[in-house]
């Protein structure tokens, strides 16, 4: 928060159509937060499988493994494992897709709505963070 | 003055919408009224930011419950792929570590034939059930509550763009009325000047 200098006055005026583009801003902010927070966790969980996918390579495939399914530790068979880990591998890779294309989305009508908002409010707004 | 926010635009669970103030004085019609005509958009703002906190922590708390559903759904259902895989044979075990203690974990085996799960709903109650049975309620649960985050999600966004309105409001109404009262000083020396 900044104060005008001594003697300068903010003349420009809000008007409704303003206003809902700058509420507009601050709601697509948010949802930008939760949005980049539910992609990160989704691709540091990628990154386990990955790297778990690598490392069960080198298991017999009769052997059993423990993989963790809630909470539990199930016994499986490496191949059953292998399988599991594809479709939960699918699973992430969709949901990261989705989350992306939202954050790109976003991203666009961000940039639209802050070249208008200064275009009207110049150095009276500030809109970064 | 209790009409002072009489707007009809409600969304969809009923919150009422900010005005817009566009000229101060459509809402200050006396200027004697400012103190009282302020201090309700501010009751309203607060307003506001506290249905903001209580709806942003539904939002939390669904945001653990989901997980929570999908794990245990995924146990059903692994328990279900193992007794389908294993039906035609003699033995349904499957073996199993599950958690005893915070840091403890311990060996079980789990019949898969005809297995029932203990789900609990809730109010100190837990229930058997068949394990699809407990699949097609799960699911349901999970449908229900990830609605219910949509909702919730979608009232703290339109909370927050009402804050950000009453905010710009209360900024409008303040500065109209320094403005006022600097013009009613100055013109109060304007005459004080003259009289001498």
């Amino acid at each position: 928060m900044e104060l005008l200098p001594e003697g300068k006055k903010n003349t420009v005026q809000v008007t409704l159509a303003d206003q809902k583009k700058i509420n507009e801003f601050s709601k697509l902010i948010m949802r930008k937060d939760v949005c980049e927070a539910d992609l990160a966790q989704q691709r540091q969980e990628k990154e386990y499988l990955e790297d778990v996918s690598l490392e069960i390579e080198l298991i017999d495939e009769d052997e059993k493994v423990q993989y963790k399914i809630g909470e539990l530790f199930v016994f499986l068979k490496q191949s059953e494992v292998v399988e599991q880990l594809e479709k939960d591998g699918e699973v992430i890779d969709e949901k990261i897709e989705n989350l992306e294309s939202r954050e790109t989305e976003i991203n666009e009508r961000l940039a639209t709505l802050k070249s208008d908002l200064y275009a009207k409010f110049g150095d009276n707004i500030n809109l970064e963070r | 003055m209790d009409t002072i926010f009489n707007s009809t635009e409600k969304n969809a669970r009923g919150i009422p919408a900010a005005p817009f103030v566009a000229e101060v004085e459509e809402f200050v019609k006396d200027p004697n009224d400012f103190d009282l005509v302020f201090s309700k958009f501010q009751d309203r703002l607060s307003m506001y930011k506290y249905m903001q906190e209580s709806k942003g922590s539904t939002v939390k708390q669904l945001r653990v419950r989901i997980p929570d559903i999908e794990h245990t759904l995924q146990v059903c259902e692994t328990l279900q792929r193992h007794h389908d895989l294993s039906a035609d044979e003699d033995d349904n075990e499957m073996e199993v570590h599950y958690q005893l203690n915070d840091t403890l974990y311990t060996k079980a085996t789990v019949d898969t034939k005809d297995a029932k799960v203990g789900l609990w709903l809730g109010a100190d109650v837990m229930l058997e059930y068949p394990v699809d049975e407990a699949i097609v309620l799960l699911q349901e649960r999970h449908k229900a509550a990830q609605k219910g985050l949509e909702t919730a999600l979608e009232d703290v966004e339109f909370l927050r763009e009402n804050i950000t309105t009453m905010e710009v409001n209360c900024a409008r109404l303040y500065n109209w009325d320094v403005e006022r009262r600097k013009a009613l000083r100055e013109a109060e020396e304007g005459t004080k000047n003259l009289a001498i």
